[in-house]
């Protein structure tokens, strides 16, 4: 089933323009692996890029400089080109986590260390060199999550089972892409364990007293 | 309520502003697919160093704008233009203009660039095929091409330099916000109704 829920514009826009943090643009990639409609976006995103690099006007193109590299540049037209890196394809493997992820969680599923964090709520965090976070969690079912809010972006991309809060119904292959200004409660769905993986470029904030316990967990 | 407070680093609007000014010359994006489809089929070199003097210094503008080293961004623009080269055979123009081809390839070398020197993982060879492949196609990518540059510089100031800041500079919506005095909720929501007048979704609408 294709995702209801979409990246931002102002998200895709920031992805084509490299200024994604790299923990934000691995949930991106996740996302976009699953969602055709992104893609799309994304394509007409760097389209823009496009447009602007074609509207650069250089003032002096065929200096001596532009000589010198264009012999540069023939010489290593000879060159082996290299051979693309083999897909490292391993779909059919149900152990194996989703590639972006690799940097930070690894590869294997039944490999993650999971921590505990309540009844029921498990997580994994990894901090990202740049200082943004990198969140794994996994919440059985029919449970609440405390209500929290954001400093900054969070970006969720559900990877298992689904959640509902204010936003709407969240299931596997949606993105929440969401504003400083959100709070939210996301309330799991019954049946499977909902497993999802967030990007956080600033310490989430807990308002309630139960949350704030949680807080230190998350090493805010 | 003032839309931008002045900013303390002029230095935004006027790389803004300079690319206003050259935006509206006027100049169509040419259709180049008849010289990759020769790079492509013959290796015709004649036609490959005709995409490299269009494409060559203009690479190096916008890899110098997202504050590159001139010495790094002329390496990072050869290397784009021999992926060109070694790579041309993938290049299918009814999927997207070779402006953009080239422009995700810098883009991506310029990341890969940065999160070496970070530690940070890379994005790959994987990644810029995976999007390429997942590229939708259009038939006209070449017509979108000059479409787009239409609406582009047709757009309001406030979202013309608010696209040039997200790309040129590659400035994440909080960096921007905090430079120009905006509230980070203004500056999203001015990039999300650009990018939606640039897909021609909203009409006249400002």
């Amino acid at each position: 089933m294709s995702p209801r829920h979409h990246l931002d514009a102002a998200t895709l826009v920031s992805h084509a323009a490299g200024a994604l943090s790299p923990e934000m643009s691995a949930v991106v990639a996740l996302h976009l692996a699953g969602c055709a409609e992104c893609r799309a976006s994304l394509a007409r995103a760097d389209a823009i890029g496009g447009v602007l690099v074609e509207q650069q006007h250089p003032a002096h193109a065929q200096g001596a400089q532009h000589a010198r590299l264009r012999d540069a540049m023939l010489a290593r037209l000879d060159e082996p080109a290299p051979q693309p890196a083999a897909p490292a394809n391993a779909d059919g493997d149900p152990d194996r986590l989703p590639a972006p992820l690799h940097p930070y969680f690894g590869a294997s599923w039944r490999a993650l260390k999971w921590r505990w964090m309540g009844p029921g709520m498990h997580y994994i965090r990894t901090l990202g060199p740049s200082g943004g976070t990198m969140l794994l969690l996994r919440i059985g079912p029919g449970r609440r999550m405390p209500v929290h809010g954001h400093q900054g972006s969070e970006l969720t991309q559900i990877v298992r089972g689904a959640y509902d809060d204010a936003l709407g119904h969240f299931a596997a292959g949606d993105v929440a892409d969401l504003d400083a200004d959100t709070e939210h409660q996301p309330v799991t769905a019954p049946g499977e364990a909902c497993i999802c993986v967030s990007a956080l470029d600033a310490p989430l904030r807990f308002p309630g007293w139960f949350a704030r316990r949680l807080q230190p967990l998350f090493g805010i | 309520m003032p839309q931008s407070a002045p900013s303390e680093r002029p230095a935004p609007f006027e790389a803004a502003r300079r690319m206003s000014a050259s935006a509206a010359t006027g100049q169509e994006a040419r259709d180049w697919s008849d010289e990759m489809a020769a790079v492509a089929g013959r290796r015709d070199r004649d036609c490959f160093l005709r995409i490299y003097d269009h494409f060559m210094p203009r690479l190096c503008l916008y890899l110098r704008g997202v504050g590159v080293p001139e010495a790094v961004a002329e390496e990072l623009a050869q290397e784009s233009l021999l992926r060109l080269w070694q790579r041309a055979s993938s290049y299918d123009p009814a999927r997207s203009a070779l402006a953009t081809w080239l422009f995700r390839i810098a883009r991506n070398l310029q990341i890969d660039r940065l999160r070496r020197e970070a530690g940070h993982p890379q994005v790959g060879e994987q990644a810029i095929d995976a999007e390429w492949d997942a590229d939708p196609g259009t038939t006209e990518a070449h017509a979108d091409q000059v479409q787009l540059q239409r609406r582009i510089e047709a757009l309001p100031p406030v979202q013309a330099r608010l696209i040039r800041m997200s790309y040129f500079e590659a400035k994440s919506h909080q960096q921007i916000a905090s430079e120009l005095g905006m509230p980070l909720g203004t500056v999203k929501s001015h990039v999300r109704r650009a990018f939606l007048r640039l897909q021609g979704e909203m009409g006249g609408e400002p």
